[in-house]
């Protein structure tokens, strides 16, 4: 059953049938051929049961969120705000690209957009200044995929969901391996630029009465970060509540800002409901494949399965991150990550980790994929925005932050204690 | 005639999807009036349950306008390394395959909701909603995204027969990978 679903699952991805439509096809596939009784009954209560969830509405809001913040003008006042606070930093204005990113992805949680937004404001800039391409938009698509880990993080959510683990400690646990792989991107952005100079740009100090003047564009969002991630962990307010918190803090901050007109809000509303629904279908596709392999006993045949190759759980753990590297390369986050969680966290649970560890570790992973070519959608984005040179030079410019998410996954591994210290004590 | 009728599903869905926004913020809304409230020492009770039902609903209703933006996600590896024809062909054959599924779905649905009318169910919380007046605004949802995805294809086929594939492309194709999830 494991080898069909598999099989069948990149068969069918391959021949480019939507993803959330395959899952619900191997799903029906499990049923007609592994299950003694007809699953198919099922599906109607499991498709209603796992959409009429107060859980999920979080979602459409903190991507409504976001897209409130993107569209509103916010992030140009962000960018420009972050450079002057971090561009004396070897490296200068990469520094901005990289905090710029990684405050849009604490706030609305999806990485595409964050890069996309920081793209397009960033690579003006960079002509202007000469900086040298490759280092520069590397950074940026390295820098968006902090969205996904830095909560609120919609995949998080949806990880959450289909595992049955709390939200709130998955963010909990996110919180500190986020906040460590920005740091370290700037760490090594700032390394490579003092060996090597002419890849970044031009160091500039501004005077304090500029930086603090800065504050003012850059206060309304770490407020509204605070306040989503604060009430939650404070236990004041459910994931859902502070998502509709933060859709309110978003619509003020951007009426504050004068951004907000009908056109801005209808172009909002449509966006959101458009990924809503793209996430929706595959989540429910995935439910309903979760119900069916549970249903088939994949349970008994996965502990046969691991007892027949008797590998350790290390070596179960090094197997699975191995797979997420050689998929990521052709699969994107969101599909990665749910076509995956039927099969493989039941895995490594049965192995004896944590799901909330495998979360995040699965979290870092798929971030990698987002800028791994051939199909890195980061690097596509930013390629998108940038309209001149090769993809090549993006690609080159994300190695090295490539590298210290790898570092990240090893050290997760090594020391599950980066992701469930916080977890453990609040 | 078929880029008409095309044109008109799109509009028709822009606007399901402002109406199915509104209510997403309408929700937004009372969760947060519930937390003033609660701060107040009193609360609406069950905005949880309500958003629950929004959630389903708005689920069910975006699904078709999300699929007319070309936004649910494809893996197109192996599409988008072949010729227009190949991809036309794919393009098609993955549109029938949605379609005939939406539609199982859409019918096995419907037992849930007859179950809920012929036994007058009623959510088994302090509100005791009657389920089937939040379930069948659902079911609509995907009855509505399956008779949409019917019209899509036979437009997309009445396209190809055509010889028209950039257009057909434009309708069924996959998205722009950029723009897929701004």
């Amino acid at each position: 059953m494991i080898v069909y679903v598999s099989a069948g699952l990149l068969a069918l991805l391959t021949l480019s049938i939507p993803v959330g439509i395959v899952l619900f096809l191997l799903g029906l596939g499990v049923d007609s051929f592994f299950s003694p009784f007809p699953l198919i009954k099922g599906l109607g209560n499991l498709v209603w049961s796992s959409s009429n969830s107060a859980t999920l509405i979080a979602i459409p809001f903190f991507v409504l969120l976001g897209e409130i913040l993107v569209r509103s003008g916010v992030a140009t006042r962000t960018y420009s705000a972050l450079d002057k606070w971090v561009s004396w930093l070897p490296g200068g204005l990469i520094h901005a690209n990289i905090a710029t990113a990684t405050m849009f992805s604490a706030t609305s949680g999806s990485s595409v957009a964050t890069s996309a937004t920081v793209a397009t404001v960033a690579m003006p800039q960079a002509e202007r200044l000469g900086y040298d391409p490759k280092l520069f938009s590397g950074a940026i698509a390295a820098g968006g995929t902090l969205g996904i880990m830095i909560p609120p993080s919609i995949n998080l959510i949806v990880y959450g969901f289909l595992t049955q683990s709390s939200i709130p400690q998955l963010f909990l646990a996110g919180l500190v391996p986020g906040i460590a792989l920005a740091l370290l991107f700037v760490l090594v952005t700032a390394l490579i630029c003092a060996m090597r100079p002419d890849l970044g740009g031009e160091q500039r100090r501004f005077p304090l009465s500029e930086m603090l003047g800065a504050l003012t564009d850059l206060l309304p969002i770490i407020v509204l970060f605070t306040v989503i991630i604060g009430t939650i962990y404070n236990g004041w307010a459910t994931p859902t509540e502070a998502a509709a918190v933060g859709v309110a803090g978003a619509l003020a901050i951007a009426a504050a800002f004068r951004g907000v007109s009908f056109r801005m809000l209808m172009e909002s509303l449509t966006g959101t409901i458009k990924v809503t629904s793209m996430i929706m279908l595959v989540v429910i596709g995935a439910s309903f494949l979760n119900f069916t392999l549970a249903s088939a006993g994949l349970g008994t045949e996965l502990r046969n399965f691991l007892e027949g190759l008797g590998m350790t759980p290390l070596t179960t753990i090094l197997v699975v991150v191995l797979i997420y590297i050689v998929l990521g390369f052709f699969i994107e986050t969101l599909s990665l990550m749910v076509v995956t969680i039927p099969i493989i966290v039941p895995l490594v649970e049965a192995q004896g980790y944590d799901t909330i560890w495998f979360g995040i570790l699965m979290i870092v992973l798929i971030e990698m994929a987002l800028i791994t070519p051939p199909v890195g959608l980061n690097l596509y984005v930013v390629q998108g925005a940038r309209k001149s040179g090769h993809m090549g030079e993006v690609m080159l410019g994300a190695v090295p932050y490539v590298l210290v998410m790898l570092a990240m996954a090893a050290a997760l591994i090594a020391f599950p204690q980066i992701a469930l210290f916080l977890p453990s004590v609040l | 005639m078929p880029q008409s009728l095309l044109q008109t599903l799109r509009k028709l869905n822009v606007w399901v999807a402002v109406l199915v926004g509104i209510m997403l913020l309408t929700c937004a809304g009372f969760i947060l009036l519930d937390i003033v409230l609660r701060q107040l020492g009193s609360s609406f009770g069950g905005t949880d349950e309500i958003s629950g039902y929004a959630m389903a609903i708005a689920t069910s209703w975006g699904m078709a306008f999300t699929m007319l933006e070309l936004g649910h996600v494809r893996i197109d590896l192996l599409r988008s390394r072949m010729a227009t024809r190949g991809r036309v062909i794919m393009d098609l054959m993955s549109m029938l395959v949605l379609t005939a599924t939406i539609t199982l779905i859409a019918v096995q649905c419907w037992p849930v909701v007859a179950g809920s009318l012929k036994n007058a169910s009623t959510a088994n919380t302090p509100l005791e909603t009657p389920l089937a007046w939040v379930q069948i605004p659902w079911i609509a949802g995907w009855a509505w995204f399956a008779i949409m995805a019917w019209l899509t294809f036979i437009a997309a086929v009445v396209l190809v027969l055509r010889g028209q594939f950039d257009e057909t492309e434009s309708a069924i194709g996959a998205f722009a990978e950029q723009d897929a999830l701004l």
